[in-house]
């Protein structure tokens, strides 16, 4: 009893593969369970054969490319326009009685709501797409950036005051390396969320290459294979990138404790 | 963000946006089908009304929100306190939350689409999926943060484990729930829509849907009105509950 229990001990990291294990093992029990389930699940077997044939014909590698060019691209214009927007907010309290009213009344639609929207007006292609990731990623960088820059110690603008500092070189030298931190953080749940509506995107409007469009067509192919493969692929990429953005962030701030 | 000395003047914009909005479609420079006259979006929203067809879409989308986010919401508290006090429960279940936390909702659509196929089923899975990941990781790290004193204190008095939980790790827990509960509310929300424009024979994503598929672009409108309208309701009525469920908190949060 006492080996028994020894034993267990030492293994005892090995838990947390326990449930995972059991899934598979049961999943591809019930890929094994004749035609009907053979149509729902897919054996190791398949989506081994079906990540070879994916890799050998190129199509996983073009459509990782274009979705996270898109998710990137999307973050880039969504950021800037958002950390541009916020700053302003931030410094002028005209724009910010214009502004914020507009942003919070226009944020209440969920994202995906707007996918009719821009599929009527832009149609079912990348600049819809774009939109869509671009203002996913626009969304928190806004908000970070103008808390971040009202929280500013205000001993440090009255610095620049004695210093008779231009409101640009208090902005540039005072007030956005103090906010850095802050928006920073900002930036990485719009990295986030731009991966999501990448992803989210691609699956909601029809044409084009990506990850999402990818899925898509599996799913019209019945291929189960193909799904479970991307979808397992879309969760490592957005980690890898969660993962980069923090390892960023420790690199750029660790001056200051986050 | 808002401040609240100025009121009124935060419905400037809205209400210039909305006059620039009717200038434009006016205008005639766009034809009404691309960039329908708000007048437009009223009336089909009065029609959708009266005919009772808005009514039908959105029992079917609170039917799936309440019965998949009410589950996955319950469910995630219960499941996040016991692994965050059972040390059994975390090595076993922690590593494979993680792990399908880094998944986007919406990934699994087209999956579950072809596992249980495009009936109520999915809807309510995958809307339980968002709202039990969510909240689930909410309540484990705030019953995480609960200090350690407060056990202990708990253990002096010899109080019952029912007790503990329910007036030691609950209260304790309530403010970071909620913000968990608010952020799995706004998913969940988000993940039915897109569920619904995707594979649905009702329900406020599918009538926008319709529009699109029709290009009844002031049907689309109207279903965009409305769930933004509808998604910032609960997010209030969650706020309010918040307020009165934490007097303690409440001069802060209000």
């Amino acid at each position: 009893m006492d080996l028994l229990v020894s034993i267990l001990k030492r293994f005892s990291w090995l838990r947390g593969w326990v449930p995972p294990v059991v899934i598979l093992i049961a999943w591809d029990f019930m890929a094994r369970q004749g035609a009907s389930h053979a149509y729902a699940f897919a054996t190791f077997v398949q989506i081994a054969t079906g990540l070879q044939e994916l890799l050998g014909s190129g199509e996983l590698q073009t459509n990782a490319y274009a979705s996270i060019l898109r998710a990137l691209l999307g973050l880039l214009i969504g950021a800037s326009i958002g950390f541009a927007t916020g700053s302003l907010m931030a410094f002028s309290r005209i724009v910010n009685v214009i502004v914020s009213p507009l942003y919070h009344a226009i944020r209440q639609v969920p994202l995906m709501g707007l996918v009719p929207i821009f599929a009527l007006w832009y149609g079912n292609g990348d600049t819809s797409k774009l939109i869509l990731v671009s203002l996913s990623a626009f969304y928190p960088v806004v908000l970070a950036t103008y808390e971040a820059m009202q929280q500013v110690d205000g001993k440090y603008r009255e610095v620049g005051l004695v210093l008779k500092l231009s409101q640009w070189n208090v902005f540039r030298k005072i007030v956005l390396p103090a906010a850095m931190p802050q928006i920073f953080t900002g930036f990485s749940f719009a990295l986030a969320f731009a991966w999501l509506s990448t992803i989210g995107s691609e699956i909601l409007f029809t044409a084009g290459a990506g990850l999402g469009n990818l899925m898509m067509n599996a799913q019209d192919a019945s291929r189960m294979d193909i799904l479970i493969i991307v979808t397992v692929l879309i969760g490592v990429l957005g980690y890898s990138m969660n993962v980069l953005i923090r390892k960023l962030g420790n690199h750029l701030f660790n001056w200051r404790t986050l | 963000m808002m401040d609240k000395r100025l009121g009124w003047v935060f419905f400037i914009s809205p209400v210039f946006l909305i006059l620039t909005w009717w200038l434009i479609a006016r205008s005639g420079q766009y034809s009404a089908d691309v960039l329908v006259p708000p007048k437009d979006v009223l009336l089909t929203l009065a029609e959708l009304y009266q005919s009772g067809e808005l009514a039908m879409h959105l029992k079917a989308s609170f039917y799936r929100l309440g019965a998949g986010f009410g589950l996955g919401a319950a469910g995630g508290i219960l499941f996040g306190i016991l692994m965050a006090t059972s040390k059994q429960v975390e090595a076993f279940f922690l590593p494979l939350f993680q792990a399908l936390r880094q998944v986007p909702t919406i990934t699994l659509i087209p999956i579950l689409i072809l596992l249980l196929g495009v009936d109520e089923a999915f809807k309510v899975i995958i809307v339980f999926k968002a709202a039990f990941l969510t909240v689930g990781l909410a309540a484990y790290e705030a019953t995480k943060g609960v200090p350690k004193n407060y056990f202990e204190v708990a253990k002096v008095y010899d109080l019952p484990k029912k007790t503990i939980y329910t007036r030691i790790v609950f209260p304790a827990i309530i403010p970071q729930l909620f913000t968990g509960l608010r952020i799995a509310f706004s998913r969940s929300w988000t993940i039915l829509v897109a569920a619904e424009l995707l594979a649905s024979d009702s329900g406020v994503g599918q009538m926008m849907q319709f529009g699109r598929d029709t290009f009844r672009m002031d049907i689309v409108m109207v279903g965009v009105l409305i769930t933004g309208v509808v998604g910032f309701s609960i997010d209030r009525m969650m706020k309010l509950l918040e307020i009165r469920m934490i007097p303690w908190q409440s001069v802060r949060a209000g």
